[in-house]
C-alpha cells in the first residue's frame, strides 16, 4: 500500500500515544511497590510479525529485546492460530527472556478477525518463588531463582481469573494478592493498548494501519542510519569489568569491540569473562538490549522513537558460554550488572570516535537491596534498586542521585516504605558528599541510606558492584568513589557487606549503604571557578583546606 | 460594574460588564512589571475606579517568578537525615536515552536546608519527639542573618500528623513576624514527601512576590479610587480574595488557563451546554480541558518546571501547538509542527518582523483561511510573499504546491490537538463524541471544526470575543478552595458514618475559613473521596453532593468507585479485591452574584464578501464575513470564515449553524 508521508505523520502519532497510555496504566493500577512506586515495568505495541514499533519510555532494558522475547512464542503457537483473549507468556531467560522477575505478556489485537498487531506490556514481579523471598542471591542455577514461565499461549476466561493458570502462579509465589494485582495491572495495559489500535482501525482502516506500522519501522532506522552515519568508520575497542564474581576477587573483564561501517555498526562482546557459577550472567537478549541502548543514545537524538526500525542497523555478538551470552541452567537475576559493563564498554569505545557526544562512566549499576521477613505464615517482602552518580559530559556535570541509564527505577517515597513495612525504619536518606570524581565537569554524587531494623530474623539479600573498580573519569576526569555497604551490630561492631551476598538481621542493627559518584569528564585544574563555589556552598564537595585539616 | 483584568505574557485582557454592556480592551503587556498592563488596560476602557464594585485580577507573576528563578530567598526545615529531599527527588529520568540528562532544579539550595531532629510515624504516632529546645538553635541559627525571605518546612508523615510543623511554624512566627512561613500540612495533606515538599517549597518560593505584588496594586488603585471587592484568580478554576490568596499563593500558578475554561463553562453553560472540551489556542500553545456536568475535572499532579504540584488544579493538557508554532521535516524525512515556535517576536514569516520560519499562521494565510485584511480586526498587516518564501522549501520537498503544502502541515498541528484532547478525554475513560468543542483564543475557533471531526464531535460552540474569554472568565469565578485530609479507612461495616464525621469536621473548618474572608452567603459544598483497591498507590476521585452523602452506605461506595475505576482502567471486581478511602477533599465554593453574559463587541466594520480557500485537496470557494454581520437566526453553510476581533471561525464545508440568543456562535456537523 502506497502511504501518503502527511497519513503517516499524522496516524503514527496515535500508536506512540497509545504505547504511552499503556505505560501510564500499567504503573497507576500496579500493586506492588516495585511496580507501582518504582516504575519497574514497560509497554509497547508491535506489528504482527512481532517487531516493537512504539513504546511507552520506561525502563530502556526491558524494551530492547522485545522482539526477541516475542518469537519464542511465535514458534510455540503460530500467530494465525491465536483467538480473541489468548495471550502469550515468557520470563524465560534462555528462550528469549531476561530475568525471571520480568515477565512479558502478549496479547493479540484483532480487527474484524484479522490480526492487526500485538500489545505488549512487561513487568518486574516483587516475588516469582524460589529459593529465598524476591531474590536468592545464593543460586547456583536458574531453577533456585523463581518460577520459569516458558513461551506458551493461554487463555484470559478459560485459564486467568480464577483458572488453572492463575492458580497454578499464585501457589508458587510468596506474595500473591500483590503479584496477581500486578500481573491484571498488565492484562489491564494491554487492554487499552488493544482497544486505542483498534479505534485507529476503524478510523483508518487495518489496511492502512499496518502500512504505518511498517513506515514507523523505516522512519526510526533512516534516522538511526542517518546518525550512525555521522559516526568516522573505525574499529574502536573499550573495556569495563564487573568487580567479582561474589565468590572470587577476581574482576570479571567485559570487552566490545565496536566496528562502524558507513550506517551500520557491529559490537562484538569477544574477549569477555566466561559465565560463571552465581548469578552475574547476563542472557543474550540482555546483552543486546544493553549495546542497542548505548549506541542510541551515543549516536541519536533522543527524539528518535525507540522501536525494531532503530536496531536494524545494530548487529550485535557474544561468545557463547561467556558472562554476555551464558549456557542454560546459569543463574541470571542480577544480569543487569554485565550488562550496565557492556554499556560502558560500548560508550568507552564509542569515546574515541565521538568524544563530545559521550559521558564518563557512572555508577551504573543495579544495587538492589531486598529485605523480607515471614510473620505468621505471611512474607513482607521489601526491594528496592538504587542508582549513583552519573558520569559527567562535554558540557555538564553528571546527575546527582539518580538511576542508571540502563534503568530507571524511581525511588519508594519513604513515606510509603513507613505505611508498608514495619520491620525497618529509613532513618537517612542523602547524597554522598565527595563521591563524584572531579574534573572539569564533575562526576554526579552517589547516595546514602541507613535503615534501622526494628524487628528479629530479617533476611537482607543484595547483589550490587562498583565495590572494588570504581567508575572511570574520561579525558582527565578522575573516578567517582567506590561503593560500600556496612552493618552496625546492635551487639557492637561493624561488619562490612560484600557487593554479592545475603545474611540475616535482627532489631537493632543499622544498615548504612552508600553508592559510588559518577567519573569526571576533563581536567579538574579546568574547573570554572564558579562552579567550584557551587560545589563548596552546596556542601557536595569538600574544601582542599577542609581535607588538609582532618 | 464588575471587572476582570487578565494579564499575559504579551497581551493583558480586560472585561467590563455594567448592567449588561460590556466593554472590552486589549493592550501590551510589560512583562517585568505586569501591574502596569493591569493599569493601562482600565486607561484603555476609560473606567473610573470608584466605579468598579468587583474587580478580579489574574497574573502569571507567580508562575514567571518560578520559571525566571526571580522568587524569594527561602531556609528549608526537614526531618533530619532527609535533607537532600529536593534534590534526590524520584531517583527516575524523564527522557531515557538522554545521556546529558539534567534534574530539574529545585527552588531551594542544598546550603539553605537545616534538619530537625524529629520523626513521626506513618500512623501519625511520635517516633522521635520533638526537642523543641535544640530545634530552637537550629532556627535561631539558620534564620539569624537574615537572609531569609520566607521559609518552608516539610517532615516526614506530616500529612498523618502535622503537630511537630506546626510547632515549628509557630516557634518561627513568633521570632521572626516578618519571615514568610509556610508548613507542608496546610499546603497539601497528601503521602510522598518529595511532591509535598517541592509543593511546600515552591508555595514558600512565590508566596512573599504575590504579597509585595498585590500590596503594590492595592496601593496603586486605592490611590485612583478604587475601594471595593478586589480577588485573584487561582488555578483551581475559582477566585480568592485577596487575603486568601497571601495565604496560598502555590493556587495562582497558571490561574490563566484556567479562567479561560472557566468563561468556557459559563458562557456555553447559558447556551445549555454543559459537557465540553475546551480548546484555548493562542501564539504558542494550545490547552484543552474537559468538563462535565458543568465542572471541570481537577488534577493533584501538574508540574512546573519539572517540579511537581500537588494542590488540585483545572486538568488542563498543554501541547506546544499554536499560531507560531514551526513547521519543519525531521532528520527521518517526517513533517513535524511545533513544539518549538516563533514565538511573538519575530513571530511567523508573514508578521514581516524578520522571521523566515513558517508557521501555523503562514500556513492558514497561504491555504485562505486567514485573510491577511481580516486578520485581528484588520488591525495589523500580513505578509503573504513572506509566508511563500517560507514555506516553499518545504513544499519543494515535498513535491507539492504550497496549497498542499500548507494544508498537509495544519493536518499535522490539527493532529497534536486531537491527541491533546484524547488525553484528557479517552484516557480519562470519557468518550468525546458525548462532548461539544467549545475553541477560544486567537487561533482556536480557526481549528475547531477540523479537530472536531477527527474526534466524531459533531458540535462547536464559539463564544463572543473568543481573543478575551480568559478576562471574562475571572468574572464568572466562583470564590473556591479546597481542603485535603488523609485517614485510611477500608470501606466496610459503618465506614459511612465516619465519612460523614470527618466531612463534617472538614466542612466546619471552611465555613470558618471563608467567614474570615467575609464570605458567608450561599456556600456550596462538594465532598471527594480518594478511593483505591486495598495495595493499590494510586487513587481515583469519587465525588458526591450533599443528598448523596447523607444517604451514603457501603453498596453505593463501592459500586460508585468500581465504575470510576471500570471507566479509567477497564478492569477491577469489589468481589474479589477489598477497596479503601484514602484521603477525603472537601470543595467550598460562594458565588459571586449573578454573572453578566459575554456579549459580542459591535467594533468592527460589517462586511460579507466571497473568497477562496484550499481545504483538504480542494479549492472551493467561500464566505467571508464579520460576525456582527452574522444576523441573528440566520444560517451560515460552510465552507465560511467569520471574522470578529480577536479571532477567525472556521466553517468548513459539511458544516453550517449560525448565532444562537446568547451571541455564541453554534455550528453543526451535516449528518
Amino acid at each position: 500500500m502506497n502511504l501518503d508521508p502527511i497519513d503517516q505523520a499524522v496516524i503514527s502519532q496515535g500508536l506512540v500515544a497509545s504505547a504511552r497510555e499503556m505505560g501510564v496504566k500499567l504503573i497507576r493500577s500496579a500493586y506492588s511497590t516495585i511496580l507501582r512506586e518504582a516504575s519497574d515495568g514497560s509497554a509497547a505495541l508491535l506489528d504482527r510479525h512481532g517487531n516493537v514499533v512504539a513504546q511507552a519510555e520506561l525502563i530502556p532494558m526491558q524494551l530492547g529485546p522485545l522482539g526477541a522475547t516475542f518469537r519464542p512464542c511465535a514458534e510455540t503457537v503460530p500467530p494465525d492460530e491465536l483467538e480473541e483473549g489468548d495471550f502469550y507468556i515468557n520470563n524465560s531467560p534462555f528462550e528469549g527472556g531476561q530475568h525471571l522477575p520480568d515477565v512479558f505478556i502478549f496479547s493479540p489485537i484483532f480487527f474484524d478477525r484479522t490480526l492487526v498487531g500485538f500489545s505488549a506490556s512487561v513487568a518486574h514481579h516483587l516475588d516469582l518463588g524460589g529459593g529465598a523471598p524476591g531474590m536468592n542471591p545464593d543460586a547456583t542455577d536458574v531453577h533456585q531463582e523463581g518460577l520459569i514461565l516458558p513461551p506458551s499461549r493461554y487463555n484470559m476466561e478459560r485459564d486467568w481469573n480464577g483458572g488453572p493458570f492463575e492458580r497454578l502462579i499464585a501457589a508458587n509465589i510468596r506474595v500473591p494478592e500483590l503479584t496477581i494485582g500486578d500481573f491484571n495491572a498488565q492484562f489491564a495495559a494491554n487492554a487499552i493498548g488493544g482497544e486505542r489500535v483498534k479505534q485507529l482501525c476503524a478510523r483508518y482502516g487495518a489496511g492502512t494501519i499496518m502500512s504505518v506500522m511498517d513506515s514507523h519501522l523505516t522512519y526510526s532506522e533512516r534516522r538511526m542510519r542517518a546518525a550512525i552515519a555521522e559516526i568516522p568508520d573505525g574499529v574502536y575497542h573499550g573495556e569495563d569489568a564487573v568487580d567479582d564474581d561474589g565468590i572470587n576477587s577476581k574482576p570479571l573483564p567485559i570487552k566490545a569491540a565496536v566496528t562502524v561501517d558507513g550506517d551500520d555498526v557491529a559490537v562484538d562482546f569477544a574477549g569477555t569473562a566466561d559465565q560463571v557459577l552465581l548469578n552475574l550472567n547476563c542472557p543474550f537478549a540482555s546483552t543486546v538490549s544493553a549495546a542497542l541502548a548505548a549506541v542510541k543514545a551515543v549516536a541519536s537524538s533522543p527524539d528518535i522513537p525507540f522501536n525494531q526500525g532503530l536496531a536494524k542497523p545494530i548487529t550485535v555478538t557474544a561468545p557463547y558460554g561467556s558472562l554476555l551470552n551464558p549456557k542454560p541452567p546459569a543463574p541470571v537475576r542480577a544480569r543487569m550488572i554485565p550488562a550496565f559493563r557492556a554499556f560502558d564498554a560500548v560508550v568507552k569505545a564509542l569515546a574515541k570516535a565521538v568524544p563530545d557526544k559521550v559521558i564518563a562512566t557512572g555508577f551504573d549499576t543495579t544495587h538492589s537491596i531486598c529485605m523480607s521477613r515471614l510473620v505468621d505464615g505471611n512474607y513482607s517482602i521489601y526491594l528496592e534498586i538504587y542508582g549513583g552518580g552519573y558520569g559527567a559530559g562535554p558540557g555538564s556535570d553528571g546527575s546527582d542521585g539518580i538511576d542508571g541509564p540502563l534503568s530507571n527505577c524511581s525511588n519508594i517515597p519513604v513515606e510509603s516504605l513507613d505505611q508498608q513495612y514495619d520491620f525497618f525504619r529509613v532513618t537517612e536518606y542523602a547524597l554522598r558528599p565527595d563521591s563524584g570524581g572531579r574534573g572539569k565537569f564533575r562526576g554526579g554524587s552517589g547516595l546514602r541510606r541507613r535503615f534501622e531494623i526494628l524487628a528479629d530474623d530479617v533476611t537482607l539479600g543484595h547483589y550490587s558492584d562498583r565495590y572494588r573498580i570504581a567508575p572511570d573519569g574520561a579525558f582527565g576526569g578522575e573516578p567517582g568513589d567506590l561503593t560500600r555497604t556496612r552493618i552496625i551490630r546492635e551487639t557492637g561492631g561493624e561488619i562490612p557487606v560484600a557487593s554479592k551476598t545475603s545474611l540475616k538481621l535482627n532489631r537493632g542493627d543499622i544498615l548504612v549503604t552508600e553508592t559510588s559518584g559518577g567519573g569526571g569528564y576533563g581536567d579538574p585544574a579546568e574547573r570554572p571557578a564558579e562552579r567550584l563555589r557551587q560545589d563548596f556552598e552546596s556542601g557536595l564537595v569538600t574544601p582542599p583546606a577542609a581535607h588538609a585539616a582532618e | 460594574m464588575r471587572v476582570g483584568i487578565e494579564v499575559g505574557g504579551t497581551f493583558t485582557d480586560l472585561v467590563a460588564i455594567d448592567r449588561g454592556r460590556v466593554t472590552v480592551a486589549k493592550v501590551p503587556s510589560t512583562p517585568a512589571r505586569p501591574d502596569e498592563g493591569a493599569l493601562s488596560s482600565l486607561a484603555a476602557a476609560d473606567i473610573r475606579l470608584d466605579a468598579i464594585e468587583d474587580l478580579v485580577h489574574g497574573s502569571t507573576v507567580a508562575t514567571n517568578a518560578i520559571l525566571e528563578r526571580k522568587g524569594a530567598k527561602v531556609a528549608f526545615f526537614v526531618t533530619a537525615g532527609f535533607r537532600d529531599l529536593l534534590l534526590l527527588q524520584r531517583h527516575d529520568r524523564k527522557r531515557i536515552y538522554d545521556l546529558f540528562y539534567q534534574k530539574p532544579e529545585p527552588v531551594v539550595g542544598r546550603g539553605d536546608t537545616f534538619e530537625i531532629r524529629e520523626r513521626i510515624g506513618a500512623d501519625g504516632g511520635i517516633i522521635t519527639p520533638l526537642d523543641i529546645e535544640a530545634a530552637k538553635q537550629v532556627v535561631g541559627s539558620a534564620l539569624a542573618g537574615g537572609a531569609y525571605d520566607a521559609v518552608a518546612i516539610c517532615f516526614l508523615n506530616s500529612y498523618a500528623n502535622p503537630d511537630h510543623e506546626e510547632r515549628i511554624a509557630g516557634l518561627i512566627r513568633e521570632r521572626h513576624p516578618d519571615v514568610f512561613v509556610t508548613y507542608s500540612a496546610e499546603v497539601t495533606r497528601e503521602f510522598r514527601e518529595y511532591e509535598r515538599a517541592t509543593t511546600t517549597a515552591l508555595s514558600a518560593y512565590v508566596q512573599p512576590v504575590i504579597d509585595s505584588y498585590i500590596s503594590r496594586l492595592e496601593a496603586e488603585l486605592g490611590s485612583r479610587g478604587f475601594k471595593r471587592n478586589f480577588s485573584i484568580m487561582q488555578s483551581n478554576g475559582g477566585r480568592l480574595p485577596t487575603d486568601g490568596v497571601r495565604r496560598s499563593a502555590i493556587t495562582c500558578l497558571y490561574s490563566g488557563p484556567a479562567a479561560g475554561v472557566m468563561g468556557a463553562v459559563r458562557q456555553a453553560g447559558i447556551s445549555g451546554f454543559d459537557d465540553i472540551i475546551t480548546l484555548d489556542m493562542g501564539g504558542t500553545s494550545t490547552d484543552v480541558c474537559l468538563v462535565r456536568g458543568g465542572k471541570p475535572d481537577l488534577s493533584t499532579e501538574t508540574e512546573i518546571n519539572g517540579l511537581p504540584v500537588r494542590t488540585p488544579v483545572i486538568d488542563i493538557a498543554t501541547i506546544g501547538a499554536g499560531g507560531g508554532s514551526i513547521i519543519w521535516v525531521d532528520d527521518g524525512g517526517m513533517l513535524r509542527v511545533g513544539p518549538e515556535s516563533t514565538g511573538a517576536d519575530p513571530g511567523p514569516a508573514c508578521y514581516g518582523r524578520g522571521g523566515t520560519l513558517p508557521a501555523v499562521t503562514d500556513a492558514h494565510l497561504l491555504r485562505g483561511t486567514l485573510k491577511a485584511e481580516a486578520f485581528v480586526g484588520g488591525r495589523m498587516s500580513l505578509d503573504h510573499g513572506k509566508s511563500r518564501s517560507a514555506l516553499t522549501p518545504l513544499a519543494e520537498r515535498f513535491g507539492r504546491s504550497l496549497e498542499e503544502m500548507a494544508d498537509a502541515a495544519l493536518r499535522v498541528a490539527d493532529a497534536n490537538i486531537v491527541r491533546a484532547i484524547q488525553l484528557v478525554s479517552t484516557e480519562r475513560g470519557c468518550d468525546p463524541r458525548d462532548y461539544v468543542l467549545v475553541p477560544f483564543g486567537g487561533a482556536g475557533p480557526l481549528h475547531a471544526a477540523r479537530v472536531a471531526e477527527e474526534l466524531e464531535i459533531g458540535t462547536v460552540v464559539v463564544p463572543p470575543n473568543a481573543g478575551v474569554l480568559s478576562a471574562f472568565g475571572l468574572l464568572a469565578a466562583d470564590f473556591l478552595r479546597y481542603d485535603s485530609y488523609t485517614r485510611h479507612l477500608i470501606v466496610e461495616g459503618d465506614v459511612a458514618d465516619e465519612v460523614r464525621e470527618i466531612f463534617a469536621a472538614m466542612k466546619g473548618r471552611a465555613v470558618e475559613a471563608f467567614a474570615e474572608l467575609g464570605l458567608t452567603d450561599a456556600l456550596a459544598f462538594t465532598f471527594t473521596l480518594e478511593m483505591r483497591f486495598v495495595g493499590q498507590a494510586f487513587e481515583i476521585p469519587v465525588t458526591l453532593d450533599e443528598t448523596a452523602l447523607k444517604d451514603l452506605g457501603v453498596e453505593t461506595l463501592l459500586e460508585l468507585f468500581v465504575a470510576a475505576h471500570h471507566q479509567m482502567f477497564a478492569f477491577g471486581d469489589a468481589g474479589r479485591q477489598r477497596v479503601e478511602i484514602v484521603s477525603f477533599r472537601l470543595g467550598v465554593s460562594a458565588p459571586p452574584g449573578p454573572v453578566p453574559t459575554l456579549a459580542e463587541g459591535h467594533g468592527m466594520e460589517l462586511f460579507t464578501t466571497e473568497g477562496e480557500i484550499f481545504d483538504r485537496g480542494e479549492r472551493t470557494g467561500c464566505i467571508v464575513m464579520s460576525r456582527s454581520a452574522c444576523e441573528p437566526e440566520s444560517e451560515i453553510a460552510g465552507p465560511a470564515l467569520v471574522a470578529d476581533e480577536t479571532s477567525t471561525i472556521y466553517v468548513p464545508g459539511g458544516w453550517t449553524g449560525g448565532p444562537d440568543e446568547h451571541d455564541n456562535l453554534v455550528i453543526r456537523r451535516i449528518g
